[in-house]
């Protein structure tokens, strides 16, 4: 691609340089999540594509697959499974004076979505007051949430085209459904159920 | 070892250990945040002839029929102008024994069935299963109650809304 001719600098204008508009993608997976896999009972396998265009901007696109199984909890008796794929899109600004080295420290925004199914079941009990046998079982409640997320982080090449980096990210719920049992606990790429959360990856991956 | 290099270590090196951080503090985050008001029942409001409200100036005591027989639900209320019954978490239909009692001990005995969908209600793993429930219909026999009618089908965690509106006859 052309080399850049722009008219001036500054935080969200390009560079004035000859450096290409784009500059290859990058494919990163986190580590994080698998990690609450092996830790808990619930987390997430999630990749992502980035756009690479001028060392500034960084188009993102996120997918993933979370993934809670609660067995039977010890007090409340309850479980909880779910599973479901997430996707989330969004663009990061390098913010470093000197783009063009590799190293990266980036602010960006994401818009996240999935619709995912939920399974809670307790085991049957005795209404403590009526004492009729009590059955709490919701399967395959259908829920969706749409959220944003602000984004800070840093990525830096490693060897070669291996790059290692880390965000934090703060997570809005914009809308959610949460069918009729009134809440969900675990949602797959935004975690658990808030109005807010807070959440990190951090990322392995190649420049291709 | 130019300071642009050691810069660049310096920079890498902070990267994996706040990443590494980040992943430890991650893993051992949890927090319980159950609802402070957790309990589901149905209020009973007193209303008058007129439609305004009212008192009972005689005695209530209130059964449940239930699985393993009668239970008390209200025991001795005196004055009442309200008061909250408990409803069964995935029965259809709940039986209740109202016994009015006057100041001069003649006695009048009702039953009222009340009608319901059970809707399970969730919060988080860490919080009690519970039943919310949508009012479907009551009657009564009639001896000291004159009449009851929904006035909110939605039981739920609000302690405020009035579910019935209970018409008592104004002498047994």
């Amino acid at each position: 691609m052309a080399g850049m001719s722009v008219q001036a600098q500054g935080f969200l204008k390009f560079e004035r340089d000859t450096v290409p508009l784009f500059r290859g993608f990058s494919v990163m997976v986190d580590v994080v999540g698998p990690a609450q896999l092996l830790l808990s009972d619930r987390g997430q396998y999630e990749a992502a594509l980035v756009a690479n265009l001028h060392d500034q901007y960084f188009p993102t696109l996120e997918v993933g697959y979370g993934r809670a199984n609660h067995d039977v909890d010890d007090v409340t008796k309850l479980s909880y499974k779910t599973q479901a794929p997430y996707f989330r899109l969004g663009v990061d600004v390098n913010v470093m004076k000197k783009k063009h080295t590799g190293n990266r420290v980036f602010v960006g925004l994401r818009y996240g979505f999935t619709s995912y199914k939920v399974d809670v079941a307790r085991e049957p009990f005795e209404d403590p007051v009526w004492k009729w046998n009590t059955v709490f079982d919701v399967v395959g409640e259908r829920c969706s949430q749409h959220w944003a997320e602000g984004v800070f982080g840093i990525s830096t090449r490693v060897a070669g085209p291996l790059r290692l980096g880390w965000t934090v990210r703060y997570r809005m719920r914009l809308s959610h459904s949460d069918g009729l049992m009134g809440n969900t606990w675990y949602v797959p790429g935004f975690g658990l159920q808030d109005s807010s959360a807070l959440g990190a990856t951090f990322n392995v991956g190649v420049d291709i | 070892m130019r300071a642009e290099e050691v810069k660049d270590i310096v920079m890498k090196m902070a990267g994996l250990a706040l990443g590494a951080l980040l992943l430890i503090l991650l893993a051992a985050c949890s927090s319980i945040d159950c609802p402070i008001q957790n309990t589901v029942y149905t209020v009973y409001k007193l209303r008058g002839a007129d439609g305004g409200e009212a008192k009972l100036a005689d005695t209530l005591h209130v059964l449940g029929r239930t699985a393993k027989g009668d239970t008390v639900l209200l025991n001795r209320g005196v004055g009442l102008a309200s008061f909250n019954l408990p409803v069964s978490y995935s029965h259809e239909e709940d039986t209740l024994v109202f016994l009015r009692t006057d100041t001069v001990g003649r006695r009048a005995i009702d039953t009222v069935w009340v009608q319901k969908k059970d809707i399970p209600h969730f919060e988080s793993v860490d919080c009690s299963a519970a039943f919310f429930h949508e009012l479907t219909g009551v009657r009564c026999t009639h001896r000291g109650i004159d009449s009851i009618v929904i006035n909110n089908r939605n039981v739920n965690y609000d302690p405020t809304t009035e579910h019935f509106h209970i018409y008592f006859k104004t002498a047994l």
